[in-house]
C-alpha cells in the first residue's frame, strides 16, 4: 500500500468518524420556509376567497410565526415562514402562470390552495408535475374520484358532491317513510362547474332515495333579480328547497323567497351559507337553513383559533374557512413529522397520517379527506355540523325550518 | 295554503320586476351617462364610487346603526368632492395635451383604468374582500295580486326621482342650457362664452355624486364586496351605449327596457339565458341603430 492510498484512506476515516457529530453541516437547516399561493382576489369569486381561504393563510401565517415558527427536528430548529401570494383575478390561465411563477421564480417550498373548483382543478396539473403536495381546500367535483391516480400529489379537502348530497335525500326520503313530507323538491342552481355538479349530484341520489324533484331551474351566476326563479318552485310547492348557490345568488335566493313568502319545510343554500354575513343580514331567519358544510366548535384548539380570528379580521370565523384552515394545519403537521422539506416524504405523510385540527381529526384515503363534515344547520344562531351522522360533534337536524318572521 | 295563481297575474309579476330592475339599471348609468355624455370622460372608476355609497350605507346601518338612506348625506358630498378633484387633477392635463376627442378617449381610458386598479386596492386593503350585505325595507309589497321587494320599489323611485330632477335642470335652468350646449359641441359652447371646463367638472362631479347614490339604493337588495365595482361599470356602460352617448333621461328608458325585455325572456324561455338575452337586445340595438336608441339622427 503507497502512502497516498493510505493518505487518501485516513481523510476518508477522519471525514466518516466526524459526520454523525456535526450533521448540520452536511446540510444546512433553511433560515424561513416560504408558503406561497395564486388565489383570487378581485372580482366576482373575490369576496368568497377572501373569507374562505385568503383570512385563514394570513391567520395562519400569523399564528405560526408568533409560535417561533414551523419546527424541523432534522436539523433541531424552528423555522419561521414567509408568505408570498398573487391576485389570479377569477383567470385560469392567470392562475397557471402565476403558479409556475411560485414554482420557478420563488422557489416556494410549499404550495397552497387557490379557490373555487374549477381553478382548484386548472392549478393542479402545474403543481402535480413540480411534485408539489397540495391539499386543496375548495375544490367540490366527482372528478375528485379519479383524480388520486392522475395527481397523486393532490388530495381534496372538502366533501365531495355525493357525499355532500346524499345524507340530504337520505334525510329526505326518511322524512317521507315517517310520513312526514311528500318528498317533493325544487332545485335551483347557477350555471358554473360548482352548481352544475351538486346539481346532478343530488338529482342522482334523489332518485335513489325515491325522492320527486318537481321543479329544477338554472340561472346565470351574478343574475342580479332572482324573484321569478323563487317564484317558478313556489309554484310547485315542493316540501324540500334546494340551492345549489354560491354566495351572491345564496343571499338573493334567500331575501327572495322571504319577500314573496315561500316557506319550504326544509331549505338548503350551498356555499356561503355558512357566513358570518349571512347570519349577520338575515339575523334569527336563518336558524332552521342548513348549508354546504359544518362544524364542531369545541373541538380542541378551536376556541384559540377563534379568539385569534376575531383579533386580527374583527369577525367571527365560518364553517367553510375551517377546511382550508385545516389544509394548513395538515401540512403543517406533516412537515413536522418529516422534519424536513422533502416534498415527496411530506407528501406520504398525509396520505397516511392522522392530524388534530381546529375541523376535527383528519385523515385521507385514496388522497381524499376521509371524514370532512357534508352539512351544517343553523340552530339557535348557531352554525352546527349535522351530516355525517357518525362523526364527533355532529347535532340532530332541527325540522321544519320555522317560517321567515 | 298555496293558492294557484292566474297565468295573468304571474306574467304581472314578472313584468313588474323586469320594470324594478330595469330602473336599477338606468340608475347605476344615469350617472356614467352625465359623465360620458356631458364631460366626455368615460369613467372606467365609476364602479369605485357606486362601491362606496354601498359601504357608507353599510357601515351606517351595521355600525352606527341609523337609517342607511341619511348615508346619502355623507357618501353624495364626498363622491361630488372627489370626482370634481379628479377631474380638475387627472383629467384636465389629458384635455389640455391631447389633440382631438379620440386621443382623449384612448388617455382617458387608460387613466381611469388605473384609477380603478388604484381605488379598487384601497378599497380591498381598509374594507376587506368580505362579501356585504344588511337587510333594510325587505318587506313585500303587494300590487293586484303580484308582490315586490319594497328596496327594489325605493330603488325604482330613486331612479325615477333622479332622472326627474335631471331632466329638470337640463331643459329648465341657465346651467342646464349650458350643460347642453356642451353635449351637441363644446367648442362652439365656449365660443358662445360658456366655461366649458368648469361646467365638465360639475357635470362630472355630479355623475360621481350619482355614482355613490345609486350603491346606496342598490346595496339595500344586492350584497356586495369591495370588487364589485368593475360589475356595476360594464352595466352601467351597456345602458349608457344602448341609450346614446348623452341622452340621460333616455338612460332610464334603456335600462327599463333591457330590465323588462330580460325578465319576461327569462321567464317565457329560461331563466338561465337572462344574461343571454341582454347581450343579445344589446347587439340588435347596436346593428340597428348604432348610436343609440334616443339619439336624434
Amino acid at each position: 500500500m503507497d502512502r497516498r492510498t493510505l493518505l487518501k484512506g485516513g481523510v476518508a476515516a477522519a471525514g466518516l468518524a466526524a459526520l454523525p457529530s456535526v450533521p448540520a453541516q452536511a446540510q444546512s437547516a433553511p433560515d424561513k420556509l416560504r408558503f406561497g399561493y395564486a388565489i383570487t382576489m378581485s372580482g366576482p369569486l373575490g369576496p368568497g376567497a377572501e373569507s374562505t381561504v385568503v383570512s385563514q393563510y394570513k391567520l395562519w401565517h400569523k399564528r405560526v410565526n408568533d409560535a417561533g415558527g414551523i419546527t424541523l427536528k432534522k436539523f433541531n430548529k424552528k423555522v419561521p415562514v414567509d408568505m408570498v401570494s398573487y391576485d389570479d383575478q377569477g383567470k385560469p390561465d392567470e392562475l397557471i402562470k402565476l403558479t409556475e411563477r411560485l414554482i420557478q421564480q420563488d422557489k416556494v417550498d410549499i404550495l397552497l390552495s387557490p379557490y373555487a373548483t374549477h381553478m382548484n382543478l386548472a392549478s393542479a396539473p402545474i403543481a402535480n408535475k413540480y411534485q408539489y403536495p397540495v391539499i386543496y381546500s375548495t375544490a367540490t367535483t366527482t372528478k375528485s374520484y379519479d383524480l388520486a391516480k392522475k395527481f397523486p400529489f393532490a388530495f381534496w379537502q372538502i366533501v365531495q358532491p355525493v357525499e355532500a348530497t346524499q345524507p340530504l335525500t337520505e334525510y329526505l326520503a326518511d322524512l317521507k317513510k315517517e310520513g312526514k313530507i311528500k318528498g317533493t323538491v325544487g332545485i335551483v342552481h347557477p350555471t358554473v362547474e360548482y352548481g352544475v355538479e351538486m346539481h346532478e349530484a343530488f338529482v342522482n341520489n334523489a332518485k335513489k332515495a325515491g325522492l320527486n324533484v318537481v321543479v329544477s331551474k338554472s340561472y346565470p351566476f351574478g343574475a342580479a333579480d332572482l324573484q321569478p326563479v323563487v317564484r317558478e318552485v313556489m309554484a310547485a310547492n315542493p316540501d324540500a328547497f334546494v340551492c345549489m348557490s354560491y354566495p351572491p345568488d345564496t343571499f338573493m335566493l334567500t331575501e327572495q323567497s322571504k319577500i314573496v313568502g315561500f316557506n319550504p319545510q326544509f331549505m338548503y343554500v350551498a356555499i356561503g351559507g355558512v357566513f358570518p354575513s349571512y347570519r349577520g343580514k338575515f339575523g334569527n331567519d336563518v336558524n332552521g337553513i342548513l348549508a354546504y358544510g359544518g362544524q364542531d366548535t369545541s373541538v380542541k384548539g378551536y376556541a384559540e383559533y377563534d379568539k385569534a380570528h376575531r383579533a386580527m379580521h374583527n369577525r367571527p370565523s365560518e364553517a367553510g374557512a375551517l377546511s382550508a384552515y385545516s389544509a394548513v394545519e395538515v401540512v403543517q403537521q406533516a412537515i413536522e413529522r418529516v422534519g424536513e422539506v422533502d416534498r415527496t416524504k411530506i407528501r406520504d405523510e398525509i396520505g397516511k397520517g392522522k392530524f388534530q385540527t381546529i375541523w376535527g381529526e383528519l385523515h385521507y384515503t385514496d388522497q381524499r379527506c376521509a371524514n370532512p363534515w357534508a352539512v351544517g344547520q343553523w340552530q339557535g344562531g348557531e352554525m352546527v355540523g349535522v351530516f355525517p351522522k357518525d362523526k364527533s360533534g355532529a347535532k340532530p337536524v332541527q325540522f321544519p325550518k320555522p317560517k321567515w318572521s | 295554503m298555496l293558492v294557484a295563481r292566474g297565468t295573468g297575474v304571474v306574467l304581472f309579476e314578472v313584468f313588474l320586476n323586469g320594470l324594478l330592475l330595469g330602473g336599477m339599471y338606468g340608475l347605476i348609468a344615469l350617472g356614467l351617462n352625465i359623465q360620458y355624455g356631458v364631460a366626455r370622460i368615460l369613467n372606467l372608476a365609476y364602479g369605485e364610487f357606486f362601491v362606496a355609497g354601498a359601504f357608507t350605507a353599510f357601515f351606517t346601518i351595521m355600525l352606527w346603526q341609523y337609517n342607511p338612506l341619511l348615508s346619502l348625506f355623507i357618501s353624495m358630498p364626498i363622491a361630488f368632492a372627489a370626482n370634481w378633484l379628479i377631474y380638475q387633477v387627472l383629467m384636465i392635463p389629458l384635455i389640455k395635451r391631447a389633440p382631438d376627442q379620440d386621443a382623449l378617449d384612448a388617455d382617458v381610458v387608460l387613466v381611469t383604468f388605473g384609477l380603478f386598479f388604484v381605488l379598487q386596492g384601497l378599497a380591498l386593503v381598509y374594507w376587506s374582500g368580505d362579501l356585504r350585505g344588511y337587510t333594510f325595507m325587505s318587506s313585500p309589497v303587494h300590487i293586484l295580486g303580484a308582490t315586490i321587494a319594497m328596496n327594489r320599489l325605493l330603488a325604482f323611485l330613486g331612479a325615477c326621482l333622479i332622472a326627474a330632477i335631471i331632466f329638470y335642470v337640463l331643459r329648465f335652468t341657465r346651467i342646464g342650457a349650458a350643460l347642453r350646449a356642451i353635449t351637441i359641441d363644446p367648442v362652439a359652447a365656449s365660443l358662445m362664452g360658456i366655461d366649458v371646463r368648469r361646467y365638465s367638472a360639475l357635470a362630472f362631479a355630479t355623475g360621481g355624486a350619482l355614482a355613490a347614490a345609486s350603491g346606496m339604493l342598490v346595496s339595500t337588495f344586492i350584497s356586495f364586496s369591495a370588487t364589485t365595482g368593475v360589475v356595476y361599470t360594464l352595466k352601467a356602460l351597456i345602458v349608457v351605449i344602448m341609450a346614446g352617448v348623452g341622452r340621460v333621461t333616455g338612460t332610464l328608458a334603456a335600462g327599463l327596457l333591457l330590465g323588462v325585455v330580460e325578465s319576461l325572456g327569462g321567464y317565457l324561455i329560461d331563466p338561465a339565458l337572462t344574461i343571454a338575452i341582454n347581450f343579445a337586445l344589446f347587439m340588435l340595438i347596436l346593428l340597428l341603430r348604432p348610436t343609440g336608441l334616443f339619439t336624434r339622427a
